[in-house]
C-alpha cells in the first residue's frame, strides 16, 4: 500500500529524514515510533504531499508527487487537532471535508451516527471536549471510507478515558482491514494496535520489529522502584547483585535496573530470596 | 413648398393687396414692403438668405421658419429700428472668416426677440448697432469641433445693448467688443467655450445669468467697472476653467454670485490694473471649485468680505508662487466664511477669535510646483499639511489672513434659474443592485447544506 | 462500504484544478469571513463613513447637483483609497500565513485538493467577502446620494465602484503575495500595514519630494504616479466625474494630451497589472516552493 524509497527531507541545514525507506502492505498496521524530532510527522507529511522531498513515495502504486490528489483521495488523515476550525459547527467540518472529496453529503449523517456525534453536530469545534474532538477527527478521516489511514499522534492530547475510547476505535478500523500508519512516542498503548513497529531516530530507521520485541531490540532498560514489606534492603541488594542486576537503595526502597522486556526476572529473584514486595513502580 | 399667405399690415400707405409670395420668396415680400411696415409670417418654411434694408418688423406667428442656403448669413439687417420676432432661423454657412451668421445686424436700435436659431455658425452678430435689444432668443450652434464654431452672440461697438433672457447651448462664445454700458441679464449660457467674453467693454451690468459647463464661465478683459451680481457660474472646467477670469480689469464688483464646481472660481490676472483702483467681492459663494480664487503673484487691490469659501480643494492659490500680498480679506470688521477654519468663537459674536490663515505647506509647494496639483486631495497631501502643522519646521508665509472670519456661512444667494434636477432613479437602481450583490454574497456564504 | 472494497473511482480524479473544488474552498473562506468580526467591522464602518460623506456634501446640491456630486465622489474616492487597501492588504496577508501557522492549510491539503485549487479558492473567497463589504459601502453611499440630492450620475458612480473593486482585487492579490513570502503570520500582517503606508502615503510623498527637489519632468511624474495602484484607482475614478484632467494641473494636462483616448485604459491597465502580477508570483511561490 505504501512504498517509500530513499526519502530525504532537509530544512535548510537540518536533515529531518535521511534516506528513509519503508513498505507497508495492504491491511498492515504499522507504527512509527521515536522521540520528538525523529522525523515521524515528516514522513506523514511527505506521503500527503504537504512538503517537498527527495526520493520517492508511492501509495497504491501511485506516485505521491505526480498524483497527489489521487493519493490523498485514498487517505484518511487524522490531524493532531482541529483547533483552527474553532468557529465552525462540528457538522460543517464534516460537510466541508465531504464536499472537498466529492463524497455525497449523506455520508456525513452516517458518520455522525457511527461516532455518536449526532447530538453535538451543531456545537462549535471550540466547545467540544478532547474526546469529542478526537471522534470528530476520526470521523473526518473516514469521510472517504479510505483504504489507508494516517494517524499522527492520535492520542497525544487525550485524557485516559478518551484515550481508551480512541484505541477501541482504532482496533475496530484495523479489523475492517484498513491499512494504518500511525506515529507515536507512547509504544505502551499502541503496541496492541500494530503489526509492526518502525523505530526512528534522527531521520533514520533504527530498527523494525513486532511491537513485543521492540524493547529487546533496542536494549531498553527501565528502573524498578521496589518497596519491600520488611525493610531488609541489604539482603535484597545482595540477592539482586548476585543475579546480575544493578541495584541501589534510595530513601523509600530499592532501584533495580532491568531490561524493559524482563522486569519479572528481578521480581522473581526477590521472591525466591523470600522478600515480600509491598509496592512497585516502573521508572523509564 | 407650402403655399403662402402673407398679410402685410402697416400704417404706411398700403399696397393694394397682400402679395402672395410663391415658393416662400420672402426677399420679394420684404422688397415690396413699405418702410415701417410689419410683416407677419404664418407658419411655413421661407427661403433665405434675406437682407432687410429698410425699417421693418418681421414677425413669426409660430412655426415660421426662415431657412438659409447654407452658404452665407441667413438674415442680414442693414436698416435701423428693425424688429425680428418669433422666427426660427436656420442653416447658415460655415465660414468663420466671413462670419456666417443666423442674424447679422449693422444698424442701431434693432430688436431681436423670441427667435430660435439653429444650425448656424454665428448666432446673432451686432456690428455698430448701439441701443439694440437681444431678448428671449435661443441659439443652438452647428455641431462642429468647438474651435470651429462661431459665437452665439457677438457684439461689436454696440453700446447700451440689452441682452436678456436668451438661451445659448453649445456655441463658442458670447462676446462683446467695445460695447459700453451693456446689460446682460437672465441668460443661460451652457456648453460653450467662453460663456461670456468681454473685451474693452466698460460699465456693463451682468446679473442673474447662469453660465454652466462652459470651458470658461466668463473671461472679462480690458474693461472697467463691470458689475456681476447673482450669477450662477458652475461647472466651467476647461484647461483655463475659470468661473470668472479677470484680466487687466479695473473696478469690477462681484456680489452674491454662486461660483460652484469650476476649476477656479475666480482668476485674477493684473486686475485691478491701475494703482489705487480696487475691486470688490462681497457675498459670493465659492464652493466645490478646485481652486476658490486663483491669483497671479503680482495681483493686489482686491477686497473680499462676506463671501463663503466652502470645500474648494484649494481655497486660495497663487499661480507660480512668489511674493504675494496687498489684497484684503476683511472690510468694516467683516471677514469671510472659510469651511476649513479651525478656530473658535468664544465670545459668540459670530466672528472667529483667531484669524484665519491659509498657510498650508502643500498649497505653498503647489504655488511653486504646479505639477503637484496631481496630488491634490490625496491622503498624502493632507498628511503633509498635518505634519507641517505638528512640526512647524517650515512655516510658509500665509497667503490669506482674515482677521474676522465668519463662523457661520452667510445665506446662500438664490440661484437665478431653477435648474432641472436630474432624477436619481438610475443611481438608486445601481446602488440597490450593489447592496443586492453584497447581501446575496453574505447569504450565499451562510446558507447551510441540509443533511438528510 | 468496507475499506478493502474501496472503489477505484479516485483514479479518475484528474490532477488538474477543478472548478468545483475551487468553489468549495472559496465558499468556506467566504463563510469564515462572514462569521468573523472584522468583516462586519469593515463593512459597517465603510458603509457608515460613505453615507456620512454623501450626506455632508449635500447642502449646496440645490445650487449645482453636478458639482456637489463631484464633491461626494471625490470624498468617496479618498475614503476608498485609504480603507480599501488597508482592508485588502491586511486580510489578504492573513489568508495563507495564518492558515499555514494554525494548521488549517495542512488540513485542507490532506484532502484530494491541489495547491492551485487551494490558492484560487482562498483568493476567490477572500475577494468575494471584501467585494460584499465594499459594495455595501458604495451601495449605501449611492442610495443616500440618490435619495437626498437626486443627482443622477449613475454611470460615474458605477464606474467608480468597479474601479474600487479592481483596487480591492489588486490589494488582496498583493496581500496574498505578502502572505506567501512571509515566514510568520505576524510578520505578514506587519508587512501588509507597511505596504499600505507605502502605497497610500509614502509613495506620493516621495514623488512630491522628488518633484520639488529635482524638478522631475512632468511625464516622469505622471507615469511614476500611476504605477502606484492606489493612485491609478484615484486618477481613473477622477476621470469618471471630472470634466477634464486639466484639474490635475500640468501633469493632468500632459496626460490628457499625450494619451488622449488611451488615458483611462492606460491607467486602468496599471490597476489590472497589480491584480495579475502579484497573483501570478504568489501562485508560483505557493505551488512550487512552499512546505506546509
Amino acid at each position: 500500500m505504501i512504498r517509500i524509497r530513499e526519502l530525504t527531507k532537509r530544512y535548510g541545514p537540518l536533515t529531518v529524514l535521511d534516506r528513509f525507506s519503508l513498505d507497508v502492505a495492504p491491511g498492515e498496521s504499522v507504527a512509527l515510533w521515536g522521540p520528538n524530532g525523529a522525523g515521524k510527522t515528516t514522513v506523514v507529511r511527505c506521503i500527503l504531499g504537504l512538503v517537498d522531498y527527495e526520493g520517492s513515495v508511492q501509495v497504491a502504486g501511485l506516485d505521491a508527487r505526480l498524483r497527489g490528489k489521487a493519493v490523498r483521495a485514498r487517505i484518511g488523515y487524522v490531524a493532531q487537532e482541529l483547533s483552527f476550525y474553532d468557529d465552525m459547527p462540528l457538522e460543517d467540518v464534516l460537510v466541508y471535508s465531504a464536499t472537498l472529496r466529492n463524497v455525497p453529503v449523506a455520508r456525513v449523517g452516517t458518520l455522525l451516527d457511527q461516532f455518536r456525534l449526532h447530538d453535538h453536530r451543531l456545537k462549535r469545534v471550540a466547545e467540544l471536549s478532547g474526546g469529542l474532538k478526537q471522534r470528530l477527527a476520526l470521523a473526518v478521516a473516514l469521510v472517504p471510507d479510505p483504504p489507508l489511514l494516517l494517524l499522527d499522534e492520535p492520542t497525544s492530547n487525550l485524557d485516559a478515558h478518551s484515550r481508551e475510547e480512541a484505541i477501541e476505535l482504532f482496533e475496530e478500523l484495523r479489523r475492517e482491514g484498513r491499512t494504518i500508519l500511525l506515529t507515536t512516542h507512547h509504544m505502551e498503548e499502541m503496541g496492541m494496535l500494530v503489526d509492526r513497529v518502525v523505530a526512528m531516530d534522527g531521520g533514520r530507521i533504527v530498527t523494525e520489529c513486532p511491537p513485543g520485541e521492540l524493547a529487546e531490540r533496542l536494549g531498553l532498560k527501565v528502573w524498578l522502584h521496589v518497596i519491600l514489606r520488611s525493610h531488609d534492603t541489604t539482603r535484597a541488594l545482595e540477592a539482586l547483585e548476585s543475579a546480575g542486576f544493578a541495584a541501589r537503595t534510595n530513601s523509600a526502597g530499592i532501584l533495580v535496573e532491568v531490561p524493559a522486556q524482563r522486569k519479572g526476572q528481578a521480581l522473581n529473584t526477590l521472591h525466591r530470596a523470600g522478600l515480600e514486595i509491598e509496592d512497585l513502580e516502573v521508572w523509564t | 413648398m407650402t403655399a403662402l399667405l402673407a398679410l402685410i399690415l402697416g400704417l404706411a400707405p398700403l399696397l393694394g393687396a397682400a402679395p402672395a409670395a410663391s415658393d416662400g420668396d420672402l426677399q420679394a415680400l420684404i422688397d415690396a414692403a413699405a418702410p415701417g411696415a410689419t410683416i407677419e409670417l404664418p407658419a411655413g418654411v421661407y427661403r433665405g438668405d434675406i437682407t432687410i434694408d429698410k425699417t421693418l418688423t418681421l414677425r413669426g406667428t409660430g412655426g415660421t421658419v426662415i431657412e438659409g442656403t447654407g452658404t452665407g448669413t441667413v438674415v442680414t439687417v442693414l436698416a435701423p429700428d428693425v424688429t425680428l420676432e418669433g422666427l426660427v432661423i436656420r442653416r447658415s454657412g460655415d465660414s468663420l472668416d466671413r462670419e456666417h451668421a443666423g442674424i447679422s445686424v449693422k444698424a442701431p436700435r434693432v430688436k431681436v426677440v423670441d427667435n430660435r436659431l439653429e444650425d448656424v455658425l454665428f448666432g446673432i452678430f451686432l456690428y455698430q448697432s448701439p441701443d439694440s435689444v437681444i431678448r428671449g432668443n435661443t441659439v443652438v450652434s452647428k455641431d462642429l469641433f468647438i474651435a470651429r464654431r462661431g459665437d452665439a452672440i457677438r457684439m461689436w461697438e454696440s453700446h447700451r445693448t440689452v441682452v436678456e433672457g436668451n438661451v445659448v447651448d453649445g456655441a463658442r462664445d458670447v462676446v462683446l467688443w467695445f460695447c459700453d454700458d451693456a446689460v446682460i441679464r437672465g441668460n443661460l449660457i451652457a456648453n460653450g467655450r467662453y460663456g461670456l467674453h468681454f473685451m474693452y467693454s466698460d460699465r456693463a451690468t451682468i446679473e442673474d445669468n447662469a453660465l454652466i459647463d462652459n470651458s470658461v464661465g466668463s473671461f472679462l478683459m480690458y474693461s472697467k467697472d463691470l458689475v456681476l451680481r447673482r450669477n450662477l457660474i458652475s461647472g466651467n472646467n476647461g484647461p483655463a476653467g475659470y468661473g470668472v477670469g479677470l484680466k487687466d480689469m479695473d473696478g469690477s464688483r462681484l456680489e452674491d454670485n454662486l461660483l460652484v464646481g469650476n476649476r477656479a472660481g475666480v482668476f485674477l490676472d493684473n486686475s485691478p490694473q491701475s494703482v489705487g483702483i480696487e475691486q470688490t467681492f462681497e457675498g459670493n459663494l465659492f464652493a466645490y471649485n478646485q481652486i476658490g480664487v486663483l491669483f497671479l503673484p503680482s495681483v493686489k487691490g482686491n477686497v473680499f468680505w462676506g463671501n463663503s469659501f466652502v470645500d474648494n480643494t484649494v481655497q486660495v492659490a497663487v499661480q507660480g508662487g512668489g511674493r504675494f500680498g496687498g489684497n484684503t480679506w476683511t472690510r468694516d470688521g467683516i471677514g469671510n466664511y472659510w469651511s476649513d477654519y479651525a478656530g473658535y468663537d468664544a465670545d459668540g459674536d459670530g466672528f472667529g477669535d483667531v484669524p484665519y490663515r491659509l498657510d498650508d505647506l502643500y498649497d505653498h509647494l503647489l504655488d511653486r510646483n504646479p505639477e503637484l496639483m496631481l496630488f491634490a486631495d490625496t491622503p498624502a497631501s493632507r498628511a503633509l499639511d498635518l505634519a507641517a502643522r505638528a512640526f512647524p519646521v517650515i512655516k510658509p508665509r500665509p497667503k490669506v489672513r482674515d482677521d474676522r472670519p465668519l463662523i457661520t456661512p452667510p445665506p446662500v444667494p438664490e440661484p437665478p434659474f431653477d435648474l432641472e434636477v436630474r432624477p436619481g432613479g438610475s443611481l438608486l437602481a445601481a446602488s440597490i443592485l450593489m447592496l443586492g450583490v453584497a447581501t446575496t454574497t453574505v447569504f450565499a456564504a451562510q446558507r447551510r447544506r441540509s443533511l438528510p | 462500504m468496507t475499506a478493502g472494497a474501496a472503489p477505484d473511482v479516485w483514479l479518475d480524479l484528474p490532477e488538474k484544478a477543478q472548478r468545483r473544488t475551487i468553489l468549495a474552498i472559496a465558499r468556506k473562506e467566504l463563510d469564515d469571513a462572514v462569521r468573523s468580526r472584522w468583516f462586519w467591522m469593515w463593512t459597517v464602518s465603510f458603509a457608515g463613513l460613505a453615507a456620512v460623506l454623501a450626506m455632508t456634501a449635500l447642502p449646496a446640491s440645490r445650487i449645482a447637483g453636478a458639482a456637489s456630486y463631484g464633491r461626494t465622489a471625490a470624498s468617496l474616492v479618498t475614503l476608498t483609497q485609504i480603507i480599501v487597501p488597508l482592508m485588502g492588504l491586511t486580510l489578504g496577508a492573513q489568508t495563507i500565513a495564518f492558515q499555514r501557522e494554525n494548521g488549517a492549510l495542512r488540513f485542507l491539503l490532506s484532502h484530494p485538493v491541489n495547491r492551485t485549487e487551494s490558492f484560487w479558492g482562498l483568493y476567490a473567497g477572500k475577494a468575494a467577502a471584501l467585494t460584499a463589504a465594499s459594495f455595501a459601502g458604495f451601495g449605501t453611499a449611492g442610495v443616500v446620494t440618490a435619495l437626498r440630492s437626486g443627482g443622477g450620475e449613475a454611470g460615474s458612480f458605477v464606474r467608480i465602484t468597479l474601479l474600487a473593486w479592481a483596487l480591492l482585487l489588486a490589494m488582496v492579490a498583493v496581500g496574498m503575495l505578502i502572505s506567501t513570502l512571509a515566514h510568520r503570520a505576524p510578520s505578514a500582517l506587519g508587512s501588509a500595514v507597511f505596504t499600505w503606508l507605502a502605497l497610500v502615503f509614502l509613495g506620493d510623498l516621495g514623488l512630491m519630494g522628488t518633484a520639488v527637489a529635482t524638478r522631475l519632468s512632468v511625464p516622469m511624474l505622471f507615469f511614476s504616479t500611476i504605477v502606484n495602484p492606489v493612485e491609478a484607482f484615484r486618477l481613473a475614478a477622477l476621470a469618471t466625474f471630472a470634466s477634464s484632467f486639466d484639474i490635475l494641473g500640468p501633469a493632468g494636462t500632459y496626460a490628457a494630451d499625450a494619451l488622449g483616448a488611451a488615458l483611462v485604459p492606460v491607467i486602468v491597465s496599471s490597476l489590472l497589472a497589480w491584480i495579475l502580477v502579484p497573483l501570478a508570483v504568489a501562485w508560483f511561490r505557493f505551488t512550487r516552493h512552499q512546505d506546509l
